[in-house]
């Protein structure tokens, strides 16, 4: 027992060489990021305060923000699909994989609460709501004004994206503008919890309130990627919301003129140029994808496109309507963004509207074309609406032929119409001018119109809904009435 | 991270380096019955010393021992025989059978324990039980060998570990997975690393006194594998080989296989869809579907396959057949023809041992070759393993024990989506065929691989297929690749130093490592690799755990009284790295290497992630006469898991009492043996929170050039320790010499549950995991073994076991917006959760069968009768949801109704519940001479599931050419009048007809047929002396399986409910040989 002291010896230091530091249970992570991490990363890289504005557009074009796994989950354009062919300007002309076909086209999603399409739309628009409210509350909250300029301009913008889904949620969820009735449940700070439904009235308040708000911090904004959320965007989103009201025309109409000044109609080859550049002069915002973004199948690109790897080329054909191509006349430029029909698989699709630039069927492969969510074509139509719905159809028809000049020899035509005339001939090209680009759906209640599907759809030709139909909004997603206590019912 | 590698690897070294190999006296003999039998088995330890050794097959042991040592003989069911060590090395003993002497040593948490005298429940599984099944690793071996031990054998692909489930659902989201501890290392390897062939005991520990000193990681269980080792003065080599053939064997679904009889149900989907006319435009059904049936919407018309040119000519609208005359221009071949063949598996193990009375050594290197019958599926492996000890000084002895397994995995033809060989197998229609047609039927040559093209649909350039176009699994799994190689190591060190002769101090410094690179190739002709010139996906994992253990233990003895106590301290490091790289445009199809592949696909990826825990603990044993046993032990564990509450203490109390051993029943004629025993614990688990729950985390990535940092997961600082609290009462008892047995009955109630809070997704997030709500699980177990026959000849053993188990929530977790306890989560649909109701009880909508008139689905309808007249007016409110109705309406007067629109129906919980009522295993054994055989049958009674297989198979949802049917969809409604469970073919019209509803709710009754095996041994005196005996068997695994729907695996899931791309279990029957030299 001699060695005793020197066996302790030994065991102590084999107990104390493993035994734990103070911080021996403390982990993090590096797949992803923690709040301390990114404020710490922030105090030493500034372009970090940024990132977290910039994350909220990304999830606009993430794949799976829906929360489901679809094919059809892929962000802000997914649902411009929904609204694409609710409306019934886009055919799904061929369904081989079944995607869109019951849920949307059959119209089995805003009739059954339980289809997980309603959850899908829901979710998204939420969670952009909820990182918007994210950003705000990081600068100060709703009433800040923060010092630094940088930081009004990532102010300026979450408020306008919070504004945008809201815009969103209220046309796929209420079938009409209707101040009193209580269609959402509003959230515009981190902390509040599951609460009920509040009348419109509140929620387009509030994205009045937020994008007026985005208005005067975005002043003096020289954005530098077209992602971004500038004056003239913020415009663009609040003519919309004033649009959708159906009763602040005057406004639309001085917004959609302030908003298109700086941006150029496309013209000529543009017409058929693809796009799927977001430096095209007249794109007002969208997204520049590249590889980064790991974009393939699951894309907008995916399902609309013949030339990329996914489901437009491998069986299930979108294409324009074919009582809506019939209505292009066969002079107009636009004409031919579209396969003539010839009884073929790809009769109608957008082949030369929407292509990558190779070319190659079926080839692109990861995805890098770019996202469009507003053109500066869509501020003069929208310019026109405005006055032909202020009844000064001379200053509607200025700005069509602004349009038109580009895409018609002749415009003569246009100056025979007048009031309701006038008004469908907007509306007419509203839909042909932004086929395809999640437009048309707004178009249709601000118009209040009722739909009719030409004969390339599969289903319900010929059977006229109107736009308030029960088969034209989504259903408040079954979670959300298990999950909500505050809300048992559908909307209207 | 390499560089701490190399420490450990270096350390493996060094230990090694230092073993040597002193001499000293060895104590050899022969144990043997009162008949001269020798007995296998018998624990051979050194009187009040942790030395110790079994006999082996033929009685021998060696044992170093000093002069004026006690060597203690103890076997289960014979008196204990001490004998003195003095002069002679040779102690020869006899032991005289009594079943009243139960000494036999277990291995329990961080020591050992009698039989007899332990408090709580652990239970050996004998490793000849375990070596008889053809299994890769451990866990799938278990199935059936414990009561209350479900083994859920999920995959058949050969290398795949089966999931274990230790006394029901200890969680409602947490983690349900026990602990493995490997010869005392907490184990997180991949189980598959241990070649059963090298394990030498395997015991169960259920209870709280078994596994509360193990504190946070007992929760669900632990299972303790202690690895075979040297026995001083007997060397020995042991070889067996083993070969035989995987096949699938067990029933598929029963699909349809005609084509003429599938394109009649296409035709007639849409002949139906013509009636139904949704949108009213089809003016004539038939007409209509005449026209559409060979369309790009329903079957292309490349795909005719007769010789007719549309469908009227093909169908008969009378008899809704194919009309006679007609006939094929070719016959496609079936997908699962073309996926499945029986394949070799082959298994060699040599092992090595022995050592003297100072130092004992096993060394052992195994090999396998384990086949699937899925096409280019199968698991290679190599291992190795070298178990040294040795008493360097009086004062320490030292111990290292080494195992290695290099792995080789092919996976191919499982793609998570539909390119599945198991999904083509059962629902690609029969008239789809697996080689490419050309438009006038004809095979088109394949100029690359040679042979004929394999039909992708649209990427073929003929035509797209309605069923998964772009896909065919039959030729990823032929010309893409999917692999897995890795290396592993496990590894233990330990010193124990003998302070005085009551004080000991051990320490171990425990280590497991694995390095996998995975390659995800797909070839640039065919498939999805076209779109990138072929690509290559390289994965490369890389795991550490480093465990570090120091003990300090006391014994002693005081007259009757005897006690052992230990402290502890024990810190475990796990760390995981990941590395992704993925290539396009592959220069040589043949070469799997990055710089083969020239284009950039998507940015490489990488990370590491881990966690640490550390733990305090102490435990003390107390025993008075060997009939009054205590047992407590506490433990305090820290994890880096939680962010606020890292810490959580946790301990337990038990007792036994062996009333055989009281002189009130000395002389009985009864019982040989019987114990009470009793036990309470406190037990905790940190697992089923993911590394960072506690924090509100964010994606990063890159938009318009600049850092975009987007919200991912919502994190709960508040998160800690969920918590168990178990109490057990059991017996054991034997009755003469024919009956063992073991009866036990717990409860355990787990509260702080980790539970994934469903919030309204307005809130911007859908989840919030929370510690809230309780969970009671509780359970009757019982082990009966009875000796039926015990003749010098012939002896044959009955073993049945089973679990009774319940599972019910006490307490729902609170609702933060109403301040209330929720009154039903259904997040985990199809089940729901609600106070009162267990975590596997039905919630869902109520089938009510087919409308006569239309075919139709029709659901039940519940709604507040408030007039009481039996009818649905329209003024009463239909209920979606019964539950929280009931509750906000509990006088609601529920009347009931059917109901044609699914989103109309009422979810409700429908009275049948996915846990059994029992469940577990029997075992049929014995010897007639020189012949040994087992049979072992796994059973199940009186749960249920989901049958989503079943359902998607009776489906049309994809539309009227969208997938395979069972044949049950014969019985499907056709005519106005027809009464049937089955509605009609409608094109994708009924969306909801499968939806989640009772209609396929099926019961998961089952009798599996688990392994038989015949031996027969020669012993060494027939084969000369070189030879010590040589044992021949046939062994077959998974026979036999009856359900309630062939196809149907309810024993492959843990809820039972049946999911996608199953690769059903392997049918194994093999033929080996096992000599000892």
């Amino acid at each position: 027992m001699k060695n005793i002291f020197k066996i302790t010896g030994v065991a102590s230091l084999l107990l104390f060489g493993v035994s734990c530091s103070e911080d021996f249970l403390e982990e993090k992570p590096s797949e992803f990021l923690t709040t301390d991490q990114i404020a710490d990363a922030a105090e030493k890289n500034p372009a970090v305060v940024r990132g977290t504005l910039t994350g909220i557009y990304a999830l606009m074009v993430e794949t799976g923000t829906g929360g489901t796994g679809g094919h059809d989950d892929f962000g802000h354009k997914g649902y411009d699909i929904f609204g694409d062919m609710l409306s019934g300007d886009m055919a799904l002309s061929v369904s081989t994989y079944g995607w869109y076909r019951a849920s949307i086209t059959e119209f089995q999603a805003p009739l059954d609460f339980t289809a997980l399409d309603n959850y899908q739309v829901w979710r998204y628009y939420y969670r952009i709501i909820r990182s918007s409210n994210t950003v705000i509350a990081a600068l100060g909250g709703n009433d800040a004004l923060p010092e630094l300029e940088e930081n009004r301009f990532i102010l300026g913008q979450a408020k306008a994206i919070r504004a945008h889904s809201y815009f969103y949620l209220t046309q796929y969820f209420a079938k009409s503008f209707d101040p009193s009735e209580e269609i959402l449940p509003i959230y515009d700070d981190l902390e509040d919890q599951n609460g009920p439904k509040v009348a419109t009235s509140e929620i387009y308040a509030l994205m009045e309130s937020d994008l007026n708000s985005a208005i005067s911090l975005l002043d003096g904004f020289n954005r530098t990627q077209k992602n971004e959320i500038d004056i003239s965007v913020a415009k663009g989103i609040l003519a919309y919301v004033y649009g959708a009201r159906g009763d602040k025309w005057q406004e639309v109409y001085d917004l959609t003129n302030d908003a298109k000044a700086g941006y150029s109609i496309i013209t000529g080859d543009g017409v058929v140029g693809g796009f799927n550049d977001v430096n095209d002069p007249s794109w007002m915002w969208g997204v520049d994808i590249t590889s980064d973004l790991s974009l393939a199948l699951v894309s907008w690109w995916g399902q609309v496109d013949r030339f990329t790897y996914s489901y437009a080329w491998a069986g299930d054909a979108k294409a324009i309507d074919e009582d809506l191509y019939d209505a292009i006349p066969d002079n107009d430029l636009r004409k031919a963004q579209f396969r003539a029909p010839t009884d073929n698989y790809a009769d109608l699709m957008p082949l030369n509207k929407f292509y990558s630039p190779e070319r190659v069927i079926g080839g692109q492969n990861p995805v890098t074309t770019d996202y469009v969510f507003m053109r500066v074509e869509e501020m003069y139509l929208l310019n026109a609406e405005a006055a032909a719905n202020l009844g000064r159809d001379a200053d509607a028809i200025i700005s069509l032929k602004a349009l038109l000049n580009e895409r018609l020899d002749d415009v003569s035509y246009l100056d025979a119409l007048a009031g309701q005339a006038l008004k469908d001939e907007i509306y007419l090209q509203t839909r042909i001018e932004l086929w395809g680009e999640g437009k048309s759906y707004l178009a249709m209640k601000r118009n209040k119109a009722t739909i009719v599907r030409g004969p390339n759809h599969l289903s319900f030709v010929g059977v006229p809904i109107p736009y308030n139909d029960e088969r034209l909004t989504f259903e408040i997603p079954e979670s959300e009435i298990q999950n909500n206590p505050f809300i048992s019912t559908q909307n209207n | 991270m390499k560089k701490r590698l190399n420490g450990i690897l270096t350390l493996f070294l060094v230990f090694m380096v230092q073993l040597t190999f002193a001499q000293q006296l060895t104590v050899t003999g022969t144990v043997a019955d009162v008949n001269g039998v020798p007995l296998p088995g018998v624990n051979v330890i050194i009187d009040g010393t942790n030395r110790g050794t079994q006999t082996d097959f033929d009685g021998n042991y060696s044992i170093a021992a000093s002069t004026g040592e006690t060597i203690v003989f103890s076997y289960v069911g014979y008196v204990t025989g001490r004998m003195n060590v003095g002069s002679n090395p040779t102690i020869n003993v006899t032991l005289s059978e009594d079943a009243a002497q139960l000494d036999e040593v277990i291995i329990v948490g961080y020591g050992t324990a009698t039989k007899q005298s332990f408090a709580g429940t652990a239970t050996t599984i004998a490793a000849e039980n375990l070596a008889v099944k053809s299994v890769s690793n451990l866990s799938q071996a278990l199935a059936g060998e414990v009561a209350g031990v479900n083994v859920i054998n999920g995959s058949g692909q050969p290398g795949t570990a089966s999931t274990i489930r230790i006394r029901g659902f200890g969680s409602v989201n947490g983690n349900r997975d026990p602990l493995y501890v490997v010869d005392g290392v907490p184990f997180s390897g991949s189980i598959n690393s241990i070649n059963p062939a090298d394990i030498k005991t395997t015991t169960v520990l259920k209870d709280a006194t078994a596994t509360a000193i193990y504190g946070s990681r007992g929760a669900n269980g632990v299972i303790l594998i202690t690895t075979k080792k040297g026995v001083a003065g007997e060397n020995y080599i042991e070889v067996d080989v083993r070969t035989g053939v995987n096949d699938q064997v067990i029933d598929r679904y029963d699909v349809v296989t005609s084509p003429e009889e599938y394109i009649a149900y296409v035709w007639e989907g849409a002949y139906n869809r013509g009636v139904i006319n949704p949108d009213g435009n089809i003016a004539d059904p038939i007409n209509f579907a005449n026209t559409q049936l060979f369309s790009d919407n329903y079957v292309p018309a490349g795909y005719n396959m007769w010789d007719v040119a549309n469908g009227g000519e093909l169908i008969n609208p009378e008899t809704r057949m194919v009309r006679d005359g007609v006939s094929r221009i070719y016959t496609p071949q079936k997908y699962v023809d073309a996926a499945f063949d029986a394949a070799i598996r082959t298994e060699a193990n040599v092992r090595f041992g022995g050592g003297n009375e100072k130092t004992t050594y096993f060394t052992s290197i195994g090999y396998l070759n384990d086949n699937g019958y899925a096409l280019n599926t199968g698991y290679d492996r190599y291992t190795a393993r070298l178990n040294v000890t040795s008493q360097v000084k009086d004062w320490l002895k030292v111990g290292t024990n080494i195992g290695y397994a290099y792995s080789e995995r092919l996976n191919n033809g499982q793609t998570v989506g539909s390119e599945n060989l198991f999904e083509f197998a059962d629902k690609m229609a029969p008239i789809f065929p697996v080689f490419l047609r050309d438009d006038e039927g004809q095979l088109v040559p394949d100029p690359i691989f040679g042979g004929n093209q394999y039909d992708y649909g649209t990427d073929s350039g003929f035509r797209a297929r309605p069923n998964a176009n772009n896909l065919n699994p039959i030729g990823s799994a032929l010309y893409d690749l999917d692999t897995r190689n890795r290396h592993e190591l496990n590894g233990n060190f330990s010193l124990d130093f003998t302070l005085t002769d009551n004080l000991t101090f051990e320490t171990s410094f425990g280590a497991q490592y694995w390095n996998q690179a995975r390659k995800d190739f797909r070839n640039p002709f065919y498939g999805g690799g076209r779109s990138t010139g072929g690509d290559l996906s390289a994965t490369d994992t890389e795991f550490y755990t480093i465990n570090a253990l120091q003990l300090l233990r006391y014994k002693n003895q005081f007259g009757d009284h005897s006690i052992e106590a230990l402290a502890a301290h024990e810190s475990n490091e796990y760390s995981f790295s990941f590395a992704n790289q993925y290539k396009g445009l592959a220069v040589s199809p043949d070469v799997y290497e990055l710089n083969n592949f020239v284009e950039n696909i998507t940015p490489p990826s990488g990370y590491s992630e881990g966690r640490t825990l550390e733990s305090y603990f102490g435990q003390i044993n107390y025993n008075f006469l060997d009939t009054y046993f205590l047992t407590g032990s506490v433990r305090r564990d820290g994890s880096s898991r939680f962010v606020n509450e890292k810490w959580g203490t946790f301990g337990s109390v038990g007792a036994a009492w062996v009333v055989t051993n009281e002189d009130f029943l000395a002389n009985n004629n009864v019982f040989s043996f019987l114990k009470f025993k009793a036990s309470y614990g406190i037990t905790g688990d940190e697992a089923g929170v993911g590394f960072y729950s506690g924090y509100d985390t964010f994606n990063l990535g890159i938009l318009g050039g600049g850092i975009s940092i987007s919200a991912r997961d919502n994190g709960n600082p508040n998160l800690t320790w969920e918590t168990s609290n178990m109490y057990q009462a059991g017996v054991e008892f034997s009755l003469g010499q024919f009956l063992d047995a073991s009866v036990d009955y717990y409860v355990k109630d787990t509260d702080n549950l980790i539970f994934d809070r469903r919030v309204g997704p307005s809130q911007g997030i859908a989840i919030i995991t929370v510690n809230d709500g309780e969970l009671r699980n509780a359970g009757l177990e019982f082990n009966l073994t009875g000796h039926l026959v015990n003749t010098a000849d012939f002896s044959l053993d009955l073993s049945i076991n089973g679990e009774v188990l319940s599972n019910e929530i006490i307490t729902m977790p609170l609702e933060p917006s109403t301040q209330e306890p929720r009154i039903l989560d259904t997040s985990n649909s199809p089940f729901a959760y609600s106070k009162g109701s267990s975590i596997y009880d039905f919630y869902m909508r109520e089938w009510a069968g087919v409308d006569p008139a239309n075919g139709a689905p029709l659901w039940y309808q519940y709604f507040d009768d408030a007039n009481a007249n039996g009818i649905k007016d329209n003024d009463e409110t239909g209920i979606l949801s019964l539950t929280p109705y009931l509750s906000d309406n509990p006088d609601a007067n529920v009347g009931r109704t059917v109901t044609d629109t699914y989103a109309e129906a009422t979810d409700k919980y429908v009275g049948k519940s996915a846990i059994p009522d029992v469940r577990g295993g029997m075992r049929l054994g014995g010897t007639f001479k020189n012949f040994n055989f087992s049979t072992q049958v796994i059973y199940s009674i009186g749960g249920y599931a989901m049958d989503y297989q079943y359902a998607e198979l009776m489906s049309d949802r994809f539309g009227a050419a969208g997938n395979n049917f069972h044949k049950d969809i014969a019985n499907r409604w056709q005519f106005p009048g027809d009464i049937t469970d089955v509605p009609r073919l409608a094109d994708g019209i009924d969306q909801n007809s499968t939806s989640g509803s009772t209609r396929f709710l099926t019961k998961t009754d089952y009798l599996a047929l688990n392994n038989v095996l015949i031996g027969y041994t020669i012993s060494g005196d027939a084969l000369g002396n070189s030879i010590d005996n040589l044992n021949i068997f046939v062994s077959g695994d998974n026979l036999y399986v009856k359900t309630a729907r062939d196809g149907f695996l309810p024993n492959t899931s843990e809820s039972g409910n049946s999911g996608r791309r199953l690769y059903a279990p392997l049918t194994t029957v093999t033929a080996g040989v096992r000599v000892k030299f």
